[in-house]
């Protein structure tokens, strides 16, 4: 009776809709939302290109390589930052040598630890320890997969707005693996975002990026190209560039090939105690990072 | 969500949100025009949903769906207890100093704080003021 009641009170009167009315009644969350988007927008202001480094396969190399580019794009004397997208598996911190990091609160943001090349480095690897996992403080007692993309892009958001990127050539996000995270980060991040996707010599790896590609291709983002990483390893004995993998197809991907790097163990060591790019001297390796860093440079012109 | 008295046709105002229990929130709106209240309580999952998007709600958007005061990361922060530096001996800050720490997100907060004072300490100083802050931002090359 009392539903029949109010239906045709509504159909005497038609009451307001959603969009009639002005506002949401004081809890201010869409106010919210877009106030934190200005913040990104204005923190970002002084960054003239900003690149994620992604795959959707994981292990393939994406953190070494944003690591490494930016170490090569340093060393030209671009202004670079790197982001460590990766909450949960986060690995610059410690490549990047800024694991114990100080942050130091500016006069409005948090000033940005540095590599000692003078990269600008956030990792949440430099505020939890290794032996800890990333959590968040829950209502829903668990059930994480209703919501934990939302919180985590949400500290995405307050990372973007509270530290002091200032002015970059190069803001560079360490992507977390997943096509469809790929895709989430795109979203979040805008169509200003260009995309560099990293691959190795596996049939199974390019599947993955392959699907990468085409969920990325349906957006506006631009996609610079592809980098194919353990493209053989590097013998130190010999000093030549042996295979890795047995597969010899060449990758059809659809987009442009920045460069190949082989696998060198040295600069795993490298990785593994926070030694920069800076000091890994003219080998096969060092020549191989600077021709990518070289092509992602002429792909973003 | 947008709440209408239907009777008035007026789009009802928040009036209080009741602090987080047991994952539930209690938000009383009403209608400007005739009085009448009504209260949204959530269940954890909507409240979870809200408090991911890392929003406040209230009337003066002052209350936050999680405890305000608490960092989310602060048992996984290492030198820090209930989000405080577990030092012997206490650091003052001035109010310039607090009101810049209170600028930088919750999840940093507690590692900054233990670090200034670490480095206040270093140097001899027992009260963190802006200068120190500034001398620190300068000692590790930021």
């Amino acid at each position: 009776m009392q539903v029949a009641v109010r239906v045709s009170y509504r159909l005497r009167n038609k009451m307001k809709s959603y969009h009639d009315i002005v506002g949401d009644g004081g809890s201010g969350i869409l106010e919210q939302v877009a106030e934190h988007r200005t913040r990104i927008a204005d923190g970002l202001a002084g960054v003239r290109h900003l690149v994620a480094v992604g795959s959707g396969k994981g292990g393939v190399g994406k953190s070494t390589l944003t690591l490494h580019l930016a170490g090569a794009l340093r060393a030209r004397g671009l202004r670079i930052a790197i982001l460590d997208a990766d909450f949960n598996g986060p690995s610059q911190a410690r490549m990047a040598g800024v694991q114990g990091a100080l942050f130091v609160p500016g006069s409005h943001k948090v000033s940005l630890p540095r590599t000692s090349n003078g990269i600008g480095v956030f990792s949440m690897g430099s505020v939890i320890p290794e032996s800890q996992a990333l959590e968040f403080e829950s209502a829903a007692q668990g059930e994480s997969q209703t919501w934990r993309a939302t919180r985590e892009f949400a500290l995405l958001g307050e990372i973007l707005g509270s530290f002091e990127w200032g002015a970059l050539d190069l803001l560079m996000f360490d992507l977390p693996p997943g096509a469809e995270r790929t895709v989430q980060y795109a979203d979040f991040l805008g169509p200003c975002t260009s995309f560099l996707l990293v691959t190795i010599p596996s049939e199974v790896a390019r599947g993955v990026v392959a699907r990468s590609v085409a969920a990325l291709s349906k957006g506006p983002n631009r996609i610079l190209g592809y980098v194919e990483n353990m493209s053989g390893y590097y013998c130190r004995d010999c000093n030549a560039i042996k295979p890795l993998f047995m597969s010899s197809e060449t990758p059809r991907l659809g987009i442009p090939c920045l460069g190949t790097v082989p696998f060198d163990p040295e600069l795993a060591r490298f990785c593994d105690g926070g030694i920069s790019f800076a000091e890994l001297g003219d080998t096969t390796i060092r020549r191989a990072l600077d021709d990518v860093a070289q092509q992602l440079l002429e792909s973003l012109i | 969500m947008k709440f209408l008295c239907v009777p008035c046709d007026t789009p009802m105002k928040l009036q209080s949100v009741g602090p987080p229990e047991r994952g539930s929130l209690s938000i009383v709106y009403s209608c400007p025009e005739c009085g009448y209240e009504m209260a949204m309580l959530t269940n954890a999952y909507e409240t979870q949903a809200v408090q991911s998007l890392g929003v406040r709600i209230g009337p003066e958007g002052g209350t936050k769906t999680s405890d305000a005061s608490a960092c989310p990361f602060a048992a996984m922060i290492p030198g820090t207890e209930d989000g405080q530096a577990a030092e012997a001996t206490p650091v003052r800050w001035t109010a310039a100093a607090e009101a810049r720490l209170a600028n930088i997100p919750e999840f940093v907060r507690p590692m900054a704080r233990a670090g200034i004072e670490r480095y206040a300490r270093d140097n001899g100083c027992l009260e963190v003021d802006e200068k120190i802050l500034d001398a620190a931002r300068d000692f590790f090359g930021m």
